[in-house]
Protein backbone atom coordinates (compact mmCIF):
# COMPACT_ATOMS: atom_id res chain seq x y z
CA UNK A 1 0.00 0.00 0.00
CA UNK A 2 1.58 3.50 -0.48
CA UNK A 3 0.82 6.59 -1.26
CA UNK A 4 3.94 7.45 -3.04
CA UNK A 5 2.76 9.00 -6.57
CA UNK A 6 1.63 11.83 -4.13
CA UNK A 7 3.82 14.41 -1.88
CA UNK A 8 2.15 14.80 1.22
CA UNK A 9 0.79 18.30 -0.12
CA UNK A 10 -0.86 16.80 -2.77
CA UNK A 11 -2.38 14.08 -0.68
CA UNK A 12 -3.60 16.52 1.64
CA UNK A 13 -5.62 19.14 -1.28
CA UNK A 14 -6.99 15.95 -2.60
CA UNK A 15 -8.40 14.80 0.58
CA UNK A 16 -9.71 18.24 1.08
CA UNK A 17 -10.99 18.55 -2.31
CA UNK A 18 -12.68 15.68 -2.29
CA UNK A 19 -13.92 16.56 1.34
CA UNK A 20 -15.61 19.63 -0.56
CA UNK A 21 -17.14 17.88 -3.03
CA UNK A 22 -18.55 14.79 -0.53
CA UNK A 23 -20.25 17.92 1.93
CA UNK A 24 -22.07 18.49 -1.71
CA UNK A 25 -22.91 14.96 -2.23
CA UNK A 26 -23.87 14.61 1.53
CA UNK A 27 -25.81 17.57 1.43
CA UNK A 28 -27.60 16.70 -1.90
CA UNK A 29 -28.85 13.07 0.27
CA UNK A 30 -29.54 14.09 3.05
CA UNK A 31 -32.19 16.53 0.89
CA UNK A 32 -33.33 13.34 -0.65
CA UNK A 33 -33.38 10.75 1.94
CA UNK A 34 -34.72 13.38 4.55
CA UNK A 35 -32.41 12.24 6.91
CA UNK A 36 -28.87 13.75 8.67
CA UNK A 37 -26.24 12.01 6.88
CA UNK A 38 -23.25 11.56 8.89
CA UNK A 39 -19.68 12.41 6.86
CA UNK A 40 -16.10 10.91 7.28
CA UNK A 41 -12.81 12.35 6.42
CA UNK A 42 -12.21 10.35 2.86
CA UNK A 43 -9.04 8.03 2.40
CA UNK A 44 -6.90 8.56 -0.31
CA UNK A 45 -4.60 4.92 -1.15
CA UNK A 46 -2.91 4.22 -4.11
CA UNK A 47 -2.82 0.61 -4.32
CA UNK A 48 -2.10 -2.35 -6.66
CA UNK A 49 -4.97 -3.15 -8.16
CA UNK A 50 -4.95 -6.96 -7.08
CA UNK A 51 -5.43 -5.24 -3.77
CA UNK A 52 -8.58 -3.04 -4.42
CA UNK A 53 -10.61 -6.51 -3.34
CA UNK A 54 -9.27 -6.23 -0.12
CA UNK A 55 -9.33 -2.42 0.29
CA UNK A 56 -13.80 -2.92 -0.70
CA UNK A 57 -14.05 -5.43 1.92
CA UNK A 58 -12.42 -3.20 4.48
CA UNK A 59 -15.08 -1.16 4.22
CA UNK A 60 -18.05 -3.18 4.21
CA UNK A 61 -16.69 -6.40 5.86
CA UNK A 62 -17.90 -9.53 4.99
CA UNK A 63 -21.33 -8.46 4.26
CA UNK A 64 -22.75 -9.38 0.72
CA UNK A 65 -23.39 -6.06 -1.27
CA UNK A 66 -25.17 -4.25 -4.19
CA UNK A 67 -22.99 -1.67 -6.16
CA UNK A 68 -23.66 0.63 -8.59
CA UNK A 69 -20.95 1.72 -11.48
CA UNK A 70 -20.80 5.16 -13.58
CA UNK A 71 -17.46 5.98 -15.39
CA UNK A 72 -16.66 9.42 -16.09
CA UNK A 73 -14.67 10.83 -18.94
CA UNK A 74 -13.00 14.18 -20.46
CA UNK A 75 -10.54 16.00 -18.35
CA UNK A 76 -10.25 13.22 -15.63
CA UNK A 77 -11.36 9.42 -16.70
CA UNK A 78 -12.20 6.73 -14.10
CA UNK A 79 -14.57 4.93 -12.56
CA UNK A 80 -16.86 5.65 -9.45
CA UNK A 81 -18.64 2.90 -7.52
CA UNK A 82 -21.07 3.17 -5.34
CA UNK A 83 -21.44 0.18 -2.79
CA UNK A 84 -24.16 -0.51 -1.03
CA UNK A 85 -24.44 -3.48 1.80
CA UNK A 86 -27.35 -5.62 0.34
CA UNK A 87 -29.73 -5.41 3.60
CA UNK A 88 -29.75 -1.41 2.97
CA UNK A 89 -31.27 -1.51 0.05
CA UNK A 90 -34.47 -2.39 1.20
CA UNK A 91 -34.00 0.49 3.81
CA UNK A 92 -33.43 2.78 0.96
CA UNK A 93 -37.27 2.14 -0.70
CA UNK A 94 -38.37 2.18 3.38
CA UNK A 95 -36.67 5.93 3.66
CA UNK A 96 -38.10 6.66 0.61
CA UNK A 97 -40.93 6.10 1.67
CA UNK A 98 -42.08 3.05 -0.52
CA UNK A 99 -43.87 0.22 1.21
CA UNK A 100 -42.93 -3.37 0.38
CA UNK A 101 -44.85 -3.41 -2.93
CA UNK A 102 -41.82 -2.23 -4.77
CA UNK A 103 -40.80 -4.21 -7.23
CA UNK A 104 -36.96 -5.39 -8.13
CA UNK A 105 -37.16 -2.91 -10.96
CA UNK A 106 -37.98 0.15 -9.20
CA UNK A 107 -35.85 -0.85 -6.17
CA UNK A 108 -32.88 -1.36 -8.68
CA UNK A 109 -34.25 2.19 -10.59
CA UNK A 110 -33.76 4.07 -6.51
CA UNK A 111 -30.34 2.51 -5.82
CA UNK A 112 -29.14 4.17 -9.68
CA UNK A 113 -30.71 7.31 -8.75
CA UNK A 114 -29.15 7.69 -5.29
CA UNK A 115 -25.94 6.57 -6.85
CA UNK A 116 -26.60 9.62 -9.41
CA UNK A 117 -26.91 11.94 -7.24
CA UNK A 118 -24.40 10.94 -4.90
CA UNK A 119 -21.29 10.62 -8.16
CA UNK A 120 -22.43 13.92 -9.13
CA UNK A 121 -22.32 16.17 -6.55
CA UNK A 122 -18.87 14.54 -4.87
CA UNK A 123 -16.79 13.99 -8.32
CA UNK A 124 -18.86 16.95 -9.95
CA UNK A 125 -17.82 19.45 -6.61
CA UNK A 126 -14.18 17.91 -6.92
CA UNK A 127 -13.87 18.52 -10.79
CA UNK A 128 -15.16 22.32 -10.39
CA UNK A 129 -12.35 23.04 -8.01
CA UNK A 130 -9.78 21.87 -10.27
CA UNK A 131 -11.25 23.70 -13.40
CA UNK A 132 -11.75 20.19 -14.84
CA UNK A 133 -14.92 19.09 -17.38
CA UNK A 134 -16.43 15.95 -17.22
CA UNK A 135 -18.91 14.16 -18.30
CA UNK A 136 -20.22 10.75 -16.70
CA UNK A 137 -21.97 7.86 -18.13
CA UNK A 138 -24.97 6.32 -16.84
CA UNK A 139 -25.34 4.14 -13.80
CA UNK A 140 -25.57 0.59 -14.30
CA UNK A 141 -26.19 -2.25 -11.76
CA UNK A 142 -22.81 -4.00 -11.39
CA UNK A 143 -23.84 -6.74 -9.04
CA UNK A 144 -26.01 -7.32 -6.89
CA UNK A 145 -25.97 -9.25 -3.13
CA UNK A 146 -22.51 -10.32 -4.32
CA UNK A 147 -19.59 -11.36 -2.31
CA UNK A 148 -17.75 -7.68 -2.41
CA UNK A 149 -14.55 -9.77 -3.07
CA UNK A 150 -16.08 -10.52 -6.44
CA UNK A 151 -17.34 -7.06 -7.21
CA UNK A 152 -14.19 -5.81 -9.45
CA UNK A 153 -12.69 -7.76 -12.02
CA UNK A 154 -8.99 -6.68 -11.36
CA UNK A 155 -7.48 -9.04 -13.19
CA UNK A 156 -8.38 -6.88 -16.44
CA UNK A 157 -7.64 -3.65 -15.10
CA UNK A 158 -3.80 -3.03 -16.35
CA UNK A 159 -2.70 -0.73 -14.83
CA UNK A 160 0.33 -0.80 -12.32
CA UNK A 161 -1.53 1.03 -10.06
CA UNK A 162 -5.20 2.60 -9.42
CA UNK A 163 -6.12 5.55 -7.10
CA UNK A 164 -8.30 4.41 -4.56
CA UNK A 165 -10.62 7.12 -2.91
CA UNK A 166 -13.41 6.35 -0.29
CA UNK A 167 -16.22 8.35 1.02
CA UNK A 168 -18.57 7.05 3.14
CA UNK A 169 -22.15 8.23 3.84
CA UNK A 170 -24.29 6.83 6.97
CA UNK A 171 -27.30 7.91 8.63
CA UNK A 172 -27.58 8.92 12.67
CA UNK A 173 -30.98 7.64 13.01
CA UNK A 174 -30.43 4.62 10.44
CA UNK A 175 -28.16 1.57 9.89
CA UNK A 176 -28.06 2.71 6.13
CA UNK A 177 -24.90 3.73 4.75
CA UNK A 178 -23.22 3.84 1.31
CA UNK A 179 -19.52 4.42 -0.07
CA UNK A 180 -18.41 5.62 -2.82
CA UNK A 181 -14.88 4.29 -4.47
CA UNK A 182 -13.41 6.80 -6.85
CA UNK A 183 -10.98 4.91 -9.28
CA UNK A 184 -8.47 6.29 -11.53
CA UNK A 185 -5.82 4.44 -13.77
CA UNK A 186 -2.03 5.35 -13.17
CA UNK A 187 -1.77 7.45 -16.48
CA UNK A 188 -4.78 9.67 -14.57
CA UNK A 189 -3.42 9.47 -11.60
CA UNK A 190 -0.88 12.07 -13.15
CA UNK A 191 -3.47 14.10 -14.56
CA UNK A 192 -5.26 14.52 -11.44
CA UNK A 193 -1.96 15.04 -10.18
CA UNK A 194 -0.78 18.13 -12.31
CA UNK A 195 -4.33 19.80 -11.75
CA UNK A 196 -3.13 19.68 -8.13
CA UNK A 197 -0.26 21.37 -8.55
CA UNK A 198 -2.16 23.85 -10.69
CA UNK A 199 -4.45 24.87 -7.89
CA UNK A 200 -2.12 24.63 -5.49
CA UNK A 201 0.10 27.50 -7.15
CA UNK A 202 -3.38 29.37 -7.90
CA UNK A 203 -4.00 29.92 -3.79
CA UNK B 1 -4.55 44.61 20.56
CA UNK B 2 -3.67 41.63 18.24
CA UNK B 3 -6.68 39.09 18.65
CA UNK B 4 -5.68 34.80 19.14
CA UNK B 5 -7.38 32.94 16.69
CA UNK B 6 -6.85 29.34 16.24
CA UNK B 7 -7.62 27.56 13.04
CA UNK B 8 -8.90 23.68 13.42
CA UNK B 9 -9.05 21.71 10.64
CA UNK B 10 -7.18 18.47 9.21
CA UNK B 11 -5.98 19.83 6.16
CA UNK B 12 -2.88 21.68 6.04
CA UNK B 13 -4.44 23.60 2.59
CA UNK B 14 -7.29 24.51 4.23
CA UNK B 15 -5.99 25.86 7.18
CA UNK B 16 -3.56 27.83 4.82
CA UNK B 17 -6.91 29.04 2.34
CA UNK B 18 -8.46 30.04 5.98
CA UNK B 19 -5.57 31.56 7.12
CA UNK B 20 -5.05 33.76 3.73
CA UNK B 21 -9.23 34.70 3.77
CA UNK B 22 -8.52 36.73 6.85
CA UNK B 23 -9.16 40.17 6.53
CA UNK B 24 -6.17 42.10 6.37
CA UNK B 25 -6.58 44.43 8.31
CA UNK B 26 -7.28 42.15 11.68
CA UNK B 27 -4.28 42.68 13.42
CA UNK B 28 -4.15 38.66 14.92
CA UNK B 29 -1.90 35.80 16.23
CA UNK B 30 -2.74 32.79 14.27
CA UNK B 31 -2.49 29.18 15.88
CA UNK B 32 -2.69 25.86 14.46
CA UNK B 33 -4.62 22.89 15.61
CA UNK B 34 -5.48 19.66 13.56
CA UNK B 35 -7.86 17.68 15.05
CA UNK B 36 -10.11 18.25 17.83
CA UNK B 37 -8.02 17.03 20.21
CA UNK B 38 -5.42 19.05 19.56
CA UNK B 39 -7.73 22.00 19.35
CA UNK B 40 -9.00 22.05 22.94
CA UNK B 41 -5.43 21.46 24.24
CA UNK B 42 -4.67 24.91 22.49
CA UNK B 43 -8.02 26.38 23.85
CA UNK B 44 -7.33 25.33 27.66
CA UNK B 45 -4.36 27.51 27.34
CA UNK B 46 -7.06 30.11 27.94
CA UNK B 47 -6.39 32.97 25.67
CA UNK B 48 -8.11 32.14 22.24
CA UNK B 49 -10.60 34.45 20.73
CA UNK B 50 -12.03 33.04 17.73
CA UNK B 51 -11.49 29.74 16.65
CA UNK B 52 -12.58 28.55 13.37
CA UNK B 53 -13.60 25.18 13.22
CA UNK B 54 -13.71 22.30 10.45
CA UNK B 55 -16.29 19.38 11.39
CA UNK B 56 -15.15 16.22 9.71
CA UNK B 57 -12.24 15.86 11.58
CA UNK B 58 -10.21 12.61 12.59
CA UNK B 59 -9.76 11.92 16.31
CA UNK B 60 -12.84 14.49 17.45
CA UNK B 61 -14.71 16.20 15.49
CA UNK B 62 -15.98 19.63 15.03
CA UNK B 63 -19.24 18.69 16.46
CA UNK B 64 -17.46 16.84 19.73
CA UNK B 65 -15.10 20.01 20.05
CA UNK B 66 -18.52 22.23 20.79
CA UNK B 67 -19.91 20.18 22.96
CA UNK B 68 -16.46 20.25 25.14
CA UNK B 69 -15.83 23.78 24.77
CA UNK B 70 -19.89 23.75 26.10
CA UNK B 71 -18.71 22.18 28.70
CA UNK B 72 -16.28 23.58 29.59
CA UNK B 73 -17.83 27.00 29.77
CA UNK B 74 -17.36 27.96 26.07
CA UNK B 75 -15.10 30.98 26.15
CA UNK B 76 -13.92 32.58 22.89
CA UNK B 77 -16.44 32.98 19.48
CA UNK B 78 -16.33 29.80 16.98
CA UNK B 79 -17.31 30.11 13.47
CA UNK B 80 -17.46 27.12 11.73
CA UNK B 81 -15.96 26.29 8.57
CA UNK B 82 -16.99 23.37 6.69
CA UNK B 83 -17.69 21.38 3.81
CA UNK B 84 -20.52 19.73 5.43
CA UNK B 85 -23.58 21.76 4.30
CA UNK B 86 -26.57 20.12 5.36
CA UNK B 87 -29.14 22.48 6.81
CA UNK B 88 -29.36 20.49 9.65
CA UNK B 89 -25.75 20.59 10.17
CA UNK B 90 -25.53 24.47 10.31
CA UNK B 91 -28.47 24.60 12.94
CA UNK B 92 -26.76 21.66 15.03
CA UNK B 93 -23.74 23.84 15.13
CA UNK B 94 -25.43 26.89 16.33
CA UNK B 95 -27.04 25.00 18.73
CA UNK B 96 -23.68 23.92 20.13
CA UNK B 97 -22.98 27.65 20.28
CA UNK B 98 -21.57 28.68 17.10
CA UNK B 99 -21.87 32.23 16.20
CA UNK B 100 -22.00 31.66 12.02
CA UNK B 101 -21.14 29.02 9.95
CA UNK B 102 -19.25 29.43 6.79
CA UNK B 103 -18.98 26.75 3.75
CA UNK B 104 -16.11 26.05 2.26
CA UNK B 105 -14.14 26.72 0.06
CA UNK B 106 -14.20 29.70 1.66
CA UNK B 107 -15.49 33.29 0.42
CA UNK B 108 -13.08 35.96 1.97
CA UNK B 109 -15.85 38.14 1.33
CA UNK B 110 -18.17 36.52 2.91
CA UNK B 111 -15.89 35.77 5.73
CA UNK B 112 -15.27 39.75 6.04
CA UNK B 113 -18.92 40.18 6.81
CA UNK B 114 -19.61 37.22 9.29
CA UNK B 115 -16.53 38.85 11.38
CA UNK B 116 -17.21 42.29 11.04
CA UNK B 117 -21.27 41.59 11.69
CA UNK B 118 -19.72 39.81 15.31
CA UNK B 119 -17.64 43.09 15.72
CA UNK B 120 -14.34 40.72 15.85
CA UNK B 121 -12.89 41.91 12.85
CA UNK B 122 -12.35 45.31 11.18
Amino acid sequence: MTTALFSEDQRDALQELTNIGMGQAGASVAAVLGEFVQLSVPRILVLKPALIPAALERIVGAEKVTAVRQGFHGDLRGEAVVVFGAAHCRELADLMGYDDSLDEAAERELLLDVSNVLVGACLGGLAEQISAEMGFSAPSLMASEAEVATLLDVSRMDSPCALFVEVNFRLEKRSFACHLVMLLPEDQILVLRDAIDRFLASL
Amino acid sequence: MASTVLVVDDSAMARKMLIRSLPASWDVEVRQASNGVEAMAAYRQGDVDVMFLDLTMPEMDGFQVLESLRAEGLNCLVVVVSADIQPEAQERVRRLGAIAFVKKPVDAEKLGVVLRDYGVAL
